[in-house]
């Protein structure tokens, strides 16, 4: 305790001087990435390690080593090894950022989520590609998923998977009533109406209200429905608004108000939502592609009485199966000792054969054209893979560097509004000033 | 003692066999300290050659002291660092006194009651978010006893706060008990038995006696907890993700996500350093406060 204070203040300063005087220094790292050198396939021994997670096939083994396997008998030279990322997204995009930004060549590519290529690509943390394959080369995906993947004239990740929303329903629920599945969300909230009516759920639609970012892929998709957008094609401007916004986010208020969803939905994230309509609480639930393998798998108590179609749209409103784009791309670590054998493997993830064989053995929906819209997958047993190709795909506000406080000032004010603290009119206002506070970059 | 030059010598030997540690110290807190007040003064990009100042500017203080976000987050943690540290206070010193006081078992007591403060945030953060879930938690089911409508606990504001500083003051209870008990038996029975003698009540020994000589063990345990519940991120960052809206946001949440989802150097260290310096504020008005008390009380002064 007898630490003087001048001395402190001294040698703080001292520091603070010799830091900043570091800081300005950079790290010296690297410089632009070689593309030519991505563009080639070395010919040696390499080994390159894939920053990925473990995915379940229908067998119990791990897609990764199956695709590691078809890859090798192209490229007999090239390792692969696998580096097992964290669980949960967020946590991986902060270590990734921060190696990455720190200059390490290892993972030399790394699975990452589709709402990242203009942050990553905005903070040097992705290799950019079109001069690698060619500009023509994402012509083979769908559109919405090429713009997603792109940021300021460039590419930055090779699709992988794609996950999308879908509405579950309850079809013994709706057959007991002789309801049809829901064309509109007016008439969801009709059988939602008869259907508690009658005791036989407590909700009637389930989906993620909690402040995150699987609100925003929610309010993208009723904004979608009602004809707007959040963000202009660029992502450098506020679109959400007017009649559009105004309509999602009365709508969405009023699914509360009116009871057709649970008053805790603003506590749900995907996980809560789906136990609820698992655990036989609710009419209808709104989430990703996945979820189909849950309300499926042998011990779920909803088995076998459970359909999956396109989201609705409002009677009036533009068309309707709107579904957020979700999923994972491999991107390609610019300070890759590898380059050239990281896009090689990037790349086969992302054409035919990898995609086929991962439609054929998880339950993981593929992201080229091709094979989703192919007959395999329409002759699918499958409702989510099946109807793959007939989703919309709306894209969340990504196309900014800014997504995550555009995502955070959106999420933030419609839970607001879902939980009761505000008005359509006043989330709407404080929701488009957030955004435009972000696309700015003076958002915290 | 002894001639000045003795003593600069055993000083500047004293230096020298403390340099290894300090230099330790000084690579794993000073600079890293340093280096994030420096960022917090720049517009930091990120580029393949790595990070590189773009600017040297005030602008991240700027806009953070502009924005409701911080503002809200700020009062969020002062109201609940007060608050929390309060009632900690309140109900370790009773649990500490009821263990003072206890003739058998008090060690089996005291190690039942350390569990929850051993008890990693993160996990009992899982396990109280279960007993506050809409759906299924037991909070909420005991709560729909009771009321028509029992409130959606982390979805509506004022009881998301409520049962976030429950599970908090549910955790550290038993820390500043603990504390507090290493204290309450240091106090000699002489004191008693003279409080006795003068005739006071078990009230006014308590007040005239045990609190005044309690002053430094509180002011350790007030000075810990304040630390804590200041920094406080693994609870709001489990149980509510800062919701709703941004009810339940701490300024260590908003720091971090500045920093690790925006990718937004400058301003999360902007936002840690006025953390810092907050914290740090607060920290030195309330030993100065504390430490003239303690002297009055005839206790402190030795350091």
């Amino acid at each position: 305790m007898a630490l003087r204070r001048r001395s402190l203040l001294t040698a703080g300063v001292g520091v603070g001087v010799g830091v900043a005087a570091l800081a300005g220094c950079g790290g010296g790292r690297g410089g632009a990435p070689d593309l030519a050198r991505a563009a080639e396939v070395p010919r040696g021994e390499v080994t390159v390690r894939w920053w990925s997670f473990p995915m379940a096939t229908g067998d119990g083994r791990d897609l990764r080593t199956l695709l590691i396997d078809a890859f090798r008998r192209h490229h007999p030279t090239i390792t692969v090894e696998t580096v097992d990322a964290p669980a949960v997204t967020d946590v991986s995009r902060a270590v990734l950022a921060t190696a990455v930004a720190g200059g390490a060549a290892s993972p030399d590519l790394y699975l990452g989520d589709v709402a990242w290529p203009a942050q990553f690509a905005h903070n040097a943390l992705a290799l950019p590609l079109d001069s690698v394959v060619g500009a023509g080369y994402w012509d083979a995906y769908p559109e919405p998923l090429v713009r997603a993947v792109g940021h300021a004239g460039d590419s930055y990740a090779f699709p992988f998977y794609v996950d999308q929303a879908y509405l579950y329903y309850r079809r013994d629920l709706l057959d007991r009533h002789g309801l049809a599945v829901p064309g509109s969300w007016e008439e969801l909230a009709e059988a939602v109406r008869v259907v508690t009516r009658a005791g036989d759920a407590e909700y009637g639609l389930a989906f993620q209200g909690a402040v995150y970012e699987g609100l925003t892929a929610n309010v993208a998709e009723f904004v979608a429905d009602a004809g707007g957008a959040i963000l202009d094609e660029e992502g450098t401007r506020v679109t959400l608004g007017g009649r559009s916004g105004e309509r999602a986010l009365t709508f969405l208020r009023d699914l509360v108000a009116d009871g057709v969803a649970p008053r805790a939905v603003g506590t749900f994230r995907e996980q809560d939502s789906t136990d609820a309509f698992v655990g036989g609480r609710a009419l209808f639930l709104r989430n990703w592609a996945y979820v189909w393998g849950v309300v499926e798998a042998p011990d779920s108590p909803v088995a076998g009485r459970v359909g999956a179609v396109p989201r609705p749209g409002f009677a009036d409103g533009a068309a309707a199966g709107h579904g957020c784009l979700g999923g994972w791309c491999n991107f390609v670590n610019p300070h890759s000792e590898q380059p050239g054998a990281a896009v090689a493997f990037a790349r086969f993830c992302a054409e035919e054969e990898a995609q086929v064989i991962m439609m054929r053995n998880t339950s993981y929906l593929p992201a080229l054209t091709a094979v989703r819209a192919g007959a395999e997958a329409r002759r699918s047993s499958t409702p989510v893979l099946a109807a793959a190709d007939e989703v919309r795909l709306v894209a969340r506000p990504t196309g900014t560097p800014h997504y995550p406080q555009v995502s955070k000032a959106l999420a933030t004010h419609v839970n607001t509004l879902l939980t009761g603290g505000a008005t359509p009119a006043e989330a709407l206002a404080h929701a488009r000033d957030g955004i435009a506070a972000a696309l700015e970059g003076t958002a915290l | 003692m002894s001639a000045p030059s003795l003593t600069r010598q055993r000083a500047r030997v004293g230096w020298f066999l403390t340099l290894p540690a300090l230099v330790v110290v000084a690579a794993v807190t000073i600079f890293p300290v340093a280096y994030s007040v420096a960022i917090s003064f720049t517009r930091v990009g990120l580029t393949y050659d790595g990070l590189r100042v773009e600017d040297w500017t005030l602008s991240n203080y700027a806009t953070m002291l502009g924005s409701s976000a911080w503002r809200e987050a700020l009062v969020f943690t002062l109201g609940y660092t007060v608050v929390t540290v309060a009632v900690e206070l309140v109900l370790g010193i009773a649990v500490a006194v009821l263990l003072d006081r206890l003739e058998v078992g008090r060690g089996w007591l005291l190690a039942l009651l350390l569990i929850p403060w051993s008890m990693i945030t993160v996990v009992s953060a899982q396990l109280w978010g279960y007993l506050y879930n809409a759906t299924y938690g037991a909070v909420t089911w005991g709560l729909g006893l009771l009321l028509d409508e029992p409130p959606v606990i982390l979805g509506t504001p004022a009881p998301a706060i409520t049962a976030m500083a429950v599970a908090d003051i549910w955790k550290t209870t038993p820390f500043v008990a603990v504390i507090v008990l290493a204290g309450l038996v240091r106090i000699p029975a002489e004191r008693y038995e003279a409080a006795e003698v003068d005739g006071a009540g078990a009230w006014r020994t308590f007040v005239s006696v045990v609190l005044p000589a309690l002053r430094p063990v509180v002011a350790v345990a007030v000075l810990f907890r304040v630390l804590q519940a200041f920094g406080i991120f693994d609870l709001p960052f489990v149980l509510t993700q800062g919701g709703p809206g941004t009810a339940t946001q701490s300024l260590a949440m908003l720091g971090y996500r500045a920093l690790f989802h925006d990718l937004d150097m400058g301003m999360g260290a902007a936002v840690a350093t006025a953390t810092g310096l907050l914290v740090l504020g607060c920290c030195l008005l309330f030993l100065r406060v504390f430490r003239s008390h303690v002297d009055e009380a005839g206790e402190g002064g030795a350091t």
